[in-house]
């Protein structure tokens, strides 16, 4: 993380020029090189959120080094390694991001096929991207930045294009299909590890097939998307073991899960306006596990006022159990805050270059459903609380 | 209610009418590499390329946008629907997902033209008093 800073900081207001190589001779195909490095602070009041952000925090990195070429007419090969860290979830593991290549028949039909990136909504794709929002912290009832390793690739391939409607605007669609692989080190390994009693421990989380897809309907009113997706995992499985007065236990917690999000993006100008509804279904296979789900949405504003400046704002809620049969927002018995969190969220982001973002961002939170650390937040209250978040990116 | 209807529409003949205009770029003439098989675009198939719809010529070759910086940014609004901030946040996005190529960029109307003369697939807005040599304008239909 030092590192990571020192890079920051001995970085020139110059510009990095992206590399753009023709390593095997000038017939070859140019291979093309990319990459990114995000260091961010978190500084929270009340709780820690994200990381130990009480006292503030700077287990908050990104970085991403990917390559591409198109090897023969129609067909591209691109590849991304990654490596995270967001509190204790990622912890600079370098991961293979994605790795595929994608043939293109034409607008209307390209295959593929590896490692990919899975679209759902507006940033799904792209949610640990800095680079390409206004924000340094989406909003997390939609986008938590710690279920990466869950929610945004998988092995397997999908089929996309863009289907034209004449007057009407066009449609785009990705339609997936695969594996995916949580890491012990993810955020949801870290989400159900919260979740257990001191005398349990999670050993695997087994690789599951997961179906989905993402629609866009590009409208003919210029500047207005509207988009649905989803998708369906018919068996995420969890195995852990328990000490028990009987001894030892392995047991399996195996679920289906179910997604839903629903988009809307209107680009006026300076402009941007988004809003996005997410849902969330879980439901246990196991006899006597109650089904969970939650809901979340957000609406946001942004406006750039130049080349350097933009100013954005979002307001968002979050429930779990939102169906449940406890009904909406009814969370534990013992810290009702636990249920919801509301979060109102003000950023500057300042463009020093192409290629040298610094964003400041703060944040007025009501509840505590998505702080997922009850080992360091032991006590929750009803009341509202406060964090800033800075973040700088670097990309070439 | 029997307001939204009416409003509904008129939203609708406006965009149809925003969405037609075109056929030419004030100050700007659309220039490719001399391997693209066309001679003219719409102004549809033309945003098409500019948002990343559009990503292989028709002989397959694969499209290389490359911006002017600063020089014809008001022409890639009209093309693209982004200023030139938004357009590079939203090639950004496609290139660290692995769904695209970010554009090129060249810093001046003499590079431009060099730069889209020897790159093959490549496309570019260009100011109309560029000299330009060695590469092909298309008609904007």
């Amino acid at each position: 993380m030092l590192l990571l800073l020192a890079l920051l900081a001995a970085i020139p207001a110059g510009r990095l020029e992206a590399a753009d190589w023709q390593l095997f001779g000038p017939n070859a195909p140019d291979i093309e090189f990319h990459g990114f490095a995000s260091q961010g602070f978190l500084d929270s009041t009340d709780y820690n959120y994200l990381g130990h952000s009480k006292t503030g925090s700077f287990e908050f990195t990104e970085l991403g080094l990917n390559t591409s070429f198109n090897p023969f007419p129609r067909m591209r090969i691109a590849a991304q390694a990654f490596a995270y860290d967001v509190g204790d979830a990622g912890r600079y593991d370098p991961v293979l991001d994605y790795a595929l290549a994608e043939y293109t028949f034409n607008d209307y039909f390209g295959i593929r096929a590896g490692r990919i990136r899975r679209p759902e909504g507006i940033y799904n794709d792209i949610q640990d991207v800095d680079l390409g929002r206004t924000f340094v912290l989406l909003p997390q009832g939609v986008y938590d930045a710690r279920f990466r390793d869950f929610y945004v690739s998988l092995d397997g391939g999908e089929i996309f294009g863009t289907v034209p409607l004449g007057q009407a605007g066009s449609l785009t669609y990705e339609i997936y299909g695969g594996l995916m692989r949580p890491s012990m080190d993810g955020g949801v390994a870290l989400q159900f590890r919260n979740s257990l009693p001191p005398t349990a421990h999670l050993d695997q989380i087994i690789p599951c097939k997961l179906y989905g897809g993402q629609l866009w309907w590009i409208t003919p009113i210029d500047g207005l998307r509207l988009g649905v997706g989803g998708c369906y995992s018919p068996w995420t499985e969890f195995t852990l073991t328990a000490q028990t007065p009987a001894g030892t236990v392995h047991l399996q917690n195996p679920s289906d899960t179910f997604t839903q999000q629903y988009s809307a993006e209107y680009q006026w100008k300076e402009w941007t306006f988004q809003t996005e509804f997410y849902f969330l279904n879980l439901n246990p296979e196991a006899a006597g596990v109650a089904p969970s789900s939650s809901f979340s949405w957000y609406a946001s504003a942004e406006y750039r006022f130049n080349k350097w400046f933009e100013v954005g704002s979002y307001y968002t809620q979050y429930y779990n159990e939102s169906f449940g049969p406890s009904g909406p927002g009814t969370g534990s018995a013992t810290f009702p805050s636990d249920a919801y969190q509301k979060d109102l969220a003000v950023a500057l982001r300042f463009d020093i270059t192409d290629r040298w973002i610094f964003k400041v961002e703060g944040h007025y939170i009501n509840g505590t459903a998505l702080l997922q650390d009850n080992v360091d937040n032991p006590v929750r209250r009803e009341n509202g609380w406060m964090m800033i978040a800075i973040k700088s990116t670097i990309s070439f | 209610m029997k307001y939204i209807l009416p409003t509904m529409a008129l939203v609708f003949t406006l965009s149809m009418a925003g969405a037609l205009h075109g056929g030419s770029l004030p100050g700007v003439v659309v220039i490719t590499n001399e391997s693209a098989r066309i001679d003219h675009i719409s102004a549809t198939a033309l945003k098409n390329v500019y948002t990343g719809r559009t990503t292989y010529w028709d002989g397959g070759e694969h499209v290389v946008i490359i911006v002017l910086a600063d020089k014809t940014d008001e022409a890639l609004s009209e093309v693209s629907g982004m200023d030139a901030s938004q357009f590079r946040t939203f090639w950004q996005r496609l290139v660290f997902s692995g769904r695209g190529e970010e554009p090129r960029t060249a810093v001046d109307a003499a590079s431009l033209v060099i730069l889209v003369g020897s790159t093959k697939g490549a496309i570019a807005l260009a100011p109309a008093d560029a000299p330009l040599k060695g590469v092909k304008t298309l008609e904007l239909k």
